[in-house]
């Protein structure tokens, strides 16, 4: 394994903090809900002869997979700034 | 004997073998080193790492097992569901981190991160030797996946070497294939593997519940079978020599359901089969877009989850509730289209089997042989052990199952659940901070295996009277929890106290060899090279 000597310092009031903490919260929902199981433990409503039981975990699963997706995109924007600011920082330590 | 069956079957694998053999070729690389042997030269892309995780988690066991506790009247096994949409916003936040990380110190185990975050060796061990434990009894189950298959099949025959034959034939062969290829081989295999099981379970949901009546018809006749079953055993249930059967979870029941998601989701990261499959991906974007595209995968598990119903419903009747679903498939598919069934569960069988067996082996290689017997180990002698030590834990997950009971590899299994979530504080919560004094993490996974395993053997049920259940009761309540998850807090309990105390006291703590940084780093960072093509493009 390489070790650089002078690793680029920490970077300082980072831009991406914000867009991090929306990707967390927006992550809460798909954690809390499916383990809330008094919320949907029950026959009715049923959609297409499923009890509701089945057909809302169902869901839950399409739901979860499209905020997953919402926040990989964010991720990949908040990626590309904290790239250009650890950038941004190693010319300025080089300077 | 159904002889088209049986037919494709033999087709099937014999298809895969070659497949297996050929996948030393691919992207062809050096495979005398373990990063290329044992994690596939870290460079799986998004498409390739689709199959390979999901062929490594949602395993034969899994298909058989799960609409097996459904079929005998169990919806509580319905929570398959919720853990696999719970795991996923998780391991989007955790498994970048240990990604990076890894990376940059070529960690190939989560043993080796824990080594060198805490810079103990030890800690190391017994995290080393917990997925060890834990991942052996799972490749026996995934044998008796293969082995309900056969048996359906009308492999049965009487004499009992010829009866064990085809899975003894079918196993050397996947040894021999992952020795020569290593991880390359479950990765090509995976796609067959998924595409059937894609397949067949679509047809399955859309054919077999229109050939019988409608899905309202299979849930009213479920639910009529279980009333007359309760009544009928009315007292036996009473006196607890039976289980009732029910088509909800009882509310009684919705802790169990909660803490088995919960702490199944938590467990299924630290499991070695999975973090391999996660360290062999070509970058960190890899890991989130996939966990925004597994999924698919649950969905088909509660669409196989239900297949236990729809056998009820099509009034299959087996002894033995594993059988439940290949059963159907004789029952109710023309011959061929059961041979496809029948090999996309026995292939289903062979890719986690083989990622299971080369992660155990890592770990031996890694955190018990080069730790305490060879340090300066070289690449070539680490990646030399690890596929002797491959074909090795494959012998003894074979003998596991053909010499002891059945049960006995399933009532392990349950204790590798509870056993792997024990290593949670280390890897995970090491991810986040160093507050966790070293010795505080060791004796806080120690007092929960002990009492995992303590509680575990102490549960009884109408059928066995030991680890009759994952479920017990919450100490100082009557509410019936998941043992992994109980341990699991004891576990975290006393990590907190100790380190308080240990830090108190002044004891000497590892020296920590990864920095802050190491976390966030991704390809194209400095140290961070992409393995397989230094030339290459390191962006996809």
């Amino acid at each position: 394994m390489s070790q650089e000597s002078a690793r680029p310092a920490p970077p300082r009031g980072r831009r991406s903090t914000g867009l991090w903490v929306l990707i967390v919260i927006i992550l809460i929902p798909p954690v809390v809900v499916p383990l809330w199981v008094p919320l949907y433990d029950k026959a009715d409503p049923t959609l297409w002869g499923f009890p509701f039981f089945y057909w809302f975990q169902f869901l839950l699963i399409i739901c979860a997979a499209i905020i997953t997706i919402i926040a990989y995109l964010l991720s990949v924007v908040a990626d590309r700034k904290d790239r250009a600011d650890r950038r941004a920082d190693r010319t300025e330590a080089e300077r | 004997m159904n002889g088209v069956a049986v037919a494709v079957l033999v087709f099937l694998f014999l298809l895969v073998t070659v497949m297996g053999f050929a996948a030393a070729r691919w992207r062809r690389a050096d495979l005398t080193s373990l990063d290329e042997w044992g994690l596939g030269g870290r460079g799986f892309g998004s498409f390739i790492a689709w199959f390979l995780i999901g062929g490594d988690l949602y395993t034969a066991y899994t298909f058989i097992a799960v609409p097996a506790t459904m079929y005998a009247g169990s919806a509580v096994g319905f929570f398959a569901v919720p853990y696999t949409i719970v795991i996923y916003p998780l391991i989007f936040l955790f498994l970048p981190r240990l990604w990076s990380v890894s990376h940059r110190h070529s960690y190939v185990t989560p043993a080796d991160f824990v080594e060198g975050r805490y810079g103990s060796r030890s800690l190391g061990l017994a995290v080393a030797v917990t997925g060890i434990l834990a991942t052996m009894p799972y490749i026996a189950l995934q044998l008796v996946g293969i082995q309900v298959v056969l048996q359906v099949a009308g492999f049965g025959g009487s004499n009992g070497f010829v009866k064990d034959l085809p899975l003894i034939i079918a196993f050397v062969v996947l040894a021999a294939y992952t020795y020569s290829s290593g991880l390359r081989a479950p990765a090509v295999i995976a796609f067959v593997k998924d595409a059937l099981i894609y397949i067949v379970i679509i047809v399955a949901v859309i054919y077999l519940p229109h050939k019988i009546g409608g899905w309202d018809h299979v849930f009213s006749a479920v639910k009529t079978s279980f009333d007359s079953f309760n009544k009928d055993n009315a007292g036996a249930i009473a006196n607890k020599q039976a289980s009732g059967k029910a088509l909800f979870t009882p509310p009684v029941a919705q802790w169990a359901y909660m803490s088995l998601a919960l702490g199944s989701a938590l467990a299924l990261f630290m499991y070695p089969h999975s973090i391999t499959g996660v360290l062999s991906t070509k970058n960190r974007g890899v890991i989130r877009r996939n966990a925004a595209l597994l999924p698919a995968y649950s969905f088909l598990l509660g669409l196989i989850a239900l297949l236990g119903f729809v056998a009820v419903a099509a009034g299959v009747k087996v002894d033995n509730p594993q059988q439940s679903v290949p059963q159907l498939f004789e029952n109710e598919f023309p011959s061929w289209f059961a041979g496809v069934g029948y090999a996309a569960i026995a292939i289903g069988a062979l890719v986690p089997a083989a990622i299971m067996s080369i992660a155990a082996a890592n770990l031996f290689t890694r955190n018990i042989y080069r730790a305490y017997f060879r340090p300066d180990a070289t690449p070539g002698e680490e990646a030399t052990v690890s596929k002797l030590v491959s074909l090795v834990v494959k012998l003894g997950a074979l003998i596991f199952v053909l010499a002891l009971s059945k049960s006995f590899a399933i009532n392990l299994q349950l204790l590798g659940g509870v056993w792997i979530l024990q290593t949670f504080p280390a890897i995970v919560v090491g991810l986040y901070t160093r507050w966790f004094h070293r010795w505080a993490v060791l004796l806080g996974w120690a007092a929960g295996m002990v009492y995992g395993t303590w509680v575990a053997y102490d549960q009884a049920s109408p059928a066995q009277s030991h680890f009759g259940s994952p479920l017990a009761k919450f100490p100082f309540t009557d509410t019936l929890v998941y043992i992994a998850a109980t341990a699991f807090i004891i576990n975290v309990l006393v990590a907190i106290v100790l380190t308080v105390i240990l830090r108190a006291l002044k004891v000497t703590d590892g020296v920590d060899e990864t920095s802050p940084d190491d976390y966030a780093a991704d390809i194209g960072d400095e140290s961070v090279e992409p393995e397989v093509d230094p030339h290459g493009v390191a962006h996809a």
